[in-house]
């Protein structure tokens, strides 16, 4: 068993179309990396030109906001099931 | 069956226990605030007007184009023809499913120097809008009046709905800090939009105004809904309670209600178009501007709007001297067009 990535609309030109995805898992961090290195067009979306994440994506571990747990800290468990969200604009 | 607008209009929804008599009477007495009246707004504005709230103020920039037709459900060809103000259109169709309705609307761009006017003394204020600088600066006055809104957006086959109550739910800015940079996220612009997705995310937020207006907070879809009608995928996230550093709930910030006014230009979402502002409102003499642009090109004018071709440009000129300039993206284009047309 893995940790589930939940891949928004937005973002899954990056992973081919796929919705969910797997990483192994570990901290935040890692498994952000797991995820890159899987689907490189990824990281652009996720990060700014320095590598720090972009403030406007935010990241959901089991419906919990990571700032309020470790952040890229936060532990990963198999079965867990990391969320990414980032902001929609649209309206018209 | 009784005919005319008498109580058996609401009796449907009355039966339903979570509106009921008492519900229906806090409906009746509701002020709403409604900004943008396009795709999710035509939509709000119907579901709300229907339901038989007291009051809607309809807050819109824009006219009815032909390419607003295949969504924005209020509309029709003849509104498109006469480019009439997408406010005043929305208002004239509202009035006739439920008379009853105070309704109030105002053809102008929420700004930070109209914002707390327009929206202060609502009971509730929804999200139709088609850009963040807008909801930042909705979510400023709603904070500083404790006002409830509901956040809702709409790209290609996918949105969000997100109802927030002041101090009590995490605000638009304790999610989303700060707006995404211009250019990196979709929108109808870039991506589309599907009708079916306008409807359901719109039908998410009028449920959230609903249970908002008649007080069943117990019932509210608190956290952020994300839905995917084309993927198929339904997903609501909890967000706990509102961020303690959060600098506009947590700290009383209102940095886009005290922005300065930009540079008075703005390219349109979805549109080939930039808006172009008068420093100050000014008052244009709509049939004089059209008989001295007659000579130059195609002129058409009624009450609310003039339309002048001079390809590949249209510019649509309000009576506030607001002008809409269609057929270019670039602002510095669209500035001088005004400037050699309408004077500035």
């Amino acid at each position: 068993m893995a940790v589930r990535v939940r891949i928004p609309a937005p973002l899954r030109a990056a992973t081919a179309g796929q919705a969910e995805v797997q990483v192994e898992g570990g901290d935040l961090a890692t498994c952000l990396s797991q995820l890159e290195s899987q689907f490189p067009a990824i990281r652009a979306r996720l990060r700014d030109d320095a590598g720090g994440l972009r403030r406007f994506v935010n990241l959901y571990v089991n419906g919990e906001d990571v700032r309020f747990l470790q952040g890229l800290e936060t532990r990963l468990q198999p079965g867990d099931e990391l969320s990414i969200i980032p902001a929609v604009a649209g309206g018209a | 069956m009784v005919g005319g607008p008498g109580a058996d209009r609401y009796s449907r929804q009355v039966l339903f226990a979570g509106i009921s008599q008492s519900g229906q009477q806090a409906l009746g007495r509701a002020r709403v605030a409604l900004v943008g009246v396009g795709a999710l707004g035509t939509v709000l504005a119907s579901e709300l007007v229907r339901a038989g709230v007291g009051a809607l103020r309809l807050i819109d920039r824009d006219y009815v184009d032909w390419t607003n037709l295949q969504r924005q459900s209020l509309y029709d060809e003849s509104d498109a023809e006469a480019a009439l103000p997408k406010a005043l259109a929305a208002a004239e169709k509202l009035r006739r499913a439920n008379s009853s309705v105070q309704l109030d609307p105002i053809v102008d761009d929420l700004t930070a120097d109209n914002a707390e006017w327009l929206l202060a003394e609502h009971d509730l204020v929804l999200d139709g809008a088609d850009n963040f600088a807008t909801r930042y600066l909705v979510n400023d006055v709603c904070v500083k009046r404790d006002i409830p809104w509901v956040y809702a957006a709409v790209v290609a086959s996918y949105g969000v709905v997100m109802p927030i109550i002041p101090h009590n739910t995490p605000c638009l800015r304790c999610v989303f800090v700060a707006p995404p940079a211009p250019g990196t996220t979709a929108t109808c612009d870039t991506a589309g939009v599907i009708s079916p997705a306008v409807g359901v995310i719109a039908s998410l937020a009028a449920a959230e105004a609903l249970k908002l207006l008649v007080g069943a907070r117990e019932a509210l879809s608190r956290g952020l809904t994300w839905v995917d009608v084309w993927n198929n995928s339904f997903q609501r996230t909890p967000l706990g309670g509102p961020v303690a550093d959060c600098p506009t709930c947590g700290q009383g910030r209102f940095e886009f209600l005290q922005a300065e006014r930009g540079s008075g230009a703005a390219t349109l979402c979805g549109r080939d178009a930039v808006q172009v502002r008068p420093a100050q409102p000014l008052q244009v003499p709509l049939a004089a501007l059209a008989e001295r642009l007659r000579p130059l090109g195609e002129v058409r004018h009624n009450a609310h709007v003039l339309r002048f071709i001079t390809p590949p440009h249209e510019l649509t000129v309000f009576p506030d001297g607001r002008t809409i300039v269609k057929g270019t993206s670039d602002p510095a284009v669209a500035r001088s067009l005004v400037a050699r047309y309408i004077g500035s």
